[in-house]
């Protein structure tokens, strides 16, 4: 009886020690992250809910600190060196509808690099605290 | 507020609007601001949710700074009763919501082919805190209440000669052609899990969600029912899940038990929804009808909304 319970510790501890390998590699590392962060850009451009909050935005420095703050926060080999997302959007005018639809336009960058559903679920989870800090009003 | 203050306001509204400042889509049909699928449904009663439990989700898809709205036509076909169901409800700054619906269980065959009865539910929710999308770090649910103002309309005879005396549910037992339900809901959306759980206790003395009428000869009080939802997000726009709701007796011409469904829920885009689902409400006026069975069957709601 001991023995079968130690066995079924183990077993159970191999399985979430598997699903312990971190987002950032399940996703499908460095060329997946930054496909997806360059495939957002063209989307969230072309979405007109949204894209004028980009017009003064550099976007190589965007996407750089898009991609290491997704890469931290999946818990891949980046650090995040960016200012907090309270600063960062401290100038902004963001309202909810803002966030969803720049998250609705990750989800669809994400669809076309080919990343799973499930996966991106697990992303958005990780950002979608941050509306505390990013929406206004 | 003074004039010169409104006036100033109007100004600087009317001076915003012609610099095109980015005041979102701030239509007369709201800003549609939520995540697809987030919004929920219409359930059977009118209050957003899923099919038969409401949720603590606000209906529609406006956000926090906006409105929306969400109308349906469920249609469940029982095993010897067509259940109908439309309505409307309305989410208010992602923090009221109200809703109307109309519901009609008519006889398809035996004794009580074409006897139909029907009531009308007028719906509040309001939410008391939580936030089932954004709190991804915290286990708190959106928790909220609401009340289920229920008024039937009595019977109908649309056959032959079935029961041409009938006329009201109190005349099957019933105490009341009025009474509310009362409910708290709390919803937790586990993104990373893809998951939704939903727990709604109910305090209610409806039979058959009130379309035979409250209370009733073998017991007239209200009791609390539990109700629970849980649903997994399979793609973007496509949820299953399945429903169970308790249920209480009260009438002795209906032997009242719990309820459930397993459905299928796509959302191509934020003003359309379609259920498909198996529905079962356990058995239904069994001693009237000799038909002991469960009533169970296809349930397919069609639902517009922005």
């Amino acid at each position: 009886m001991k023995l079968r319970v130690t066995t079924c510790a183990m077993l159970l501890l191999c399985i979430s020690a598997h699903a312990e390998e971190p987002l950032f590699f399940r996703i499908g590392g460095e060329a997946k992250l930054k496909a997806a962060v360059d495939e957002l850009v063209v989307v969230m451009l072309a979405d007109e809910r949204i894209n004028f909050v980009f017009a003064q935005t550099e976007l190589t420095r965007f996407k750089h600190l898009l991609y290491t703050q997704l890469c931290e926060l999946a818990g891949g080999p980046c650090i995040y060196d960016g200012r907090d997302m309270r600063t960062a959007h401290a100038k902004l005018p963001i309202a909810n509808a803002h966030f969803n639809a720049l998250t609705e336009d990750l989800y669809i960058a994400f669809d076309r690099v080919g990343v799973s559903y499930a996966l991106q679920n697990q992303m958005i989870a990780l950002l979608a605290p941050m509306q505390r800090d990013i929406v206004k009003r | 507020m003074g004039c010169c203050e409104r006036l100033s306001s109007i100004l600087l509204g009317a001076a915003m609007l012609a610099c095109g400042a980015p005041a979102l889509a701030e239509s007369w049909f709201g800003d549609q601001g939520k995540l697809l699928l987030t919004a929920g449904f219409s359930t059977v009663e009118g209050a957003g949710g899923g099919g038969l439990t409401p949720w603590a989700l606000i209906t529609g898809y406006g956000s926090r700074d906006s409105w929306g709205a969400n109308t349906y036509v469920t249609g469940i076909g029982l095993r010897d009763f067509d259940f109908s169901a439309v309505g409307v409800g309305i989410g208010i700054r992602d923090r009221v919501e109200l809703s109307f619906s109309r519901q009609q269980l008519e006889g398809t065959d035996g004794p009580l082919d074409r006897i139909s009865v029907s009531q009308e539910v007028i719906g509040a929710k309001l939410r008391i805190f939580g936030d089932a999308v954004y709190a991804q770090d915290s286990w708190a649910p959106q928790v909220a209440i609401g009340a289920l103002v229920k008024h039937n309309r009595g019977i109908r005879d649309g056959g032959r000669s079935g029961a041409p005396d009938l006329v009201s549910v109190t005349q099957l037992g019933a105490s009341d052609e009025d009474d509310i339900d009362y409910y708290a809901s709390a919803t937790k959306i586990w993104l990373a899990q893809g998951l939704l759980v939903n727990a709604t206790v109910r305090y209610t003395r409806a039979n058959q969600f009130g379309l035979l009428g409250f209370g009733g000869d073998r017991d007239d009080d209200a009791t609390i029912q539990g109700e629970a939802t849980l649903a997994y997000l399979l793609q973007r726009k496509i949820a299953i899940g399945v429903e169970y709701r308790t249920r209480d007796r009260h009438l002795g011409v209906d032997d009242e038990s719990a309820a459930w469904d397993a459905f299928v829920a796509w959302t191509p885009n934020r003003h359309i929804s379609i259920l498909a689902a198996y529905a079962n409400l356990g058995s239904i006026a069994a001693p009237l009808t000799g038909q002991t069975a469960d009533q169970a069957g296809a349930y397919l709601s069609a639902q517009l909304g922005f």
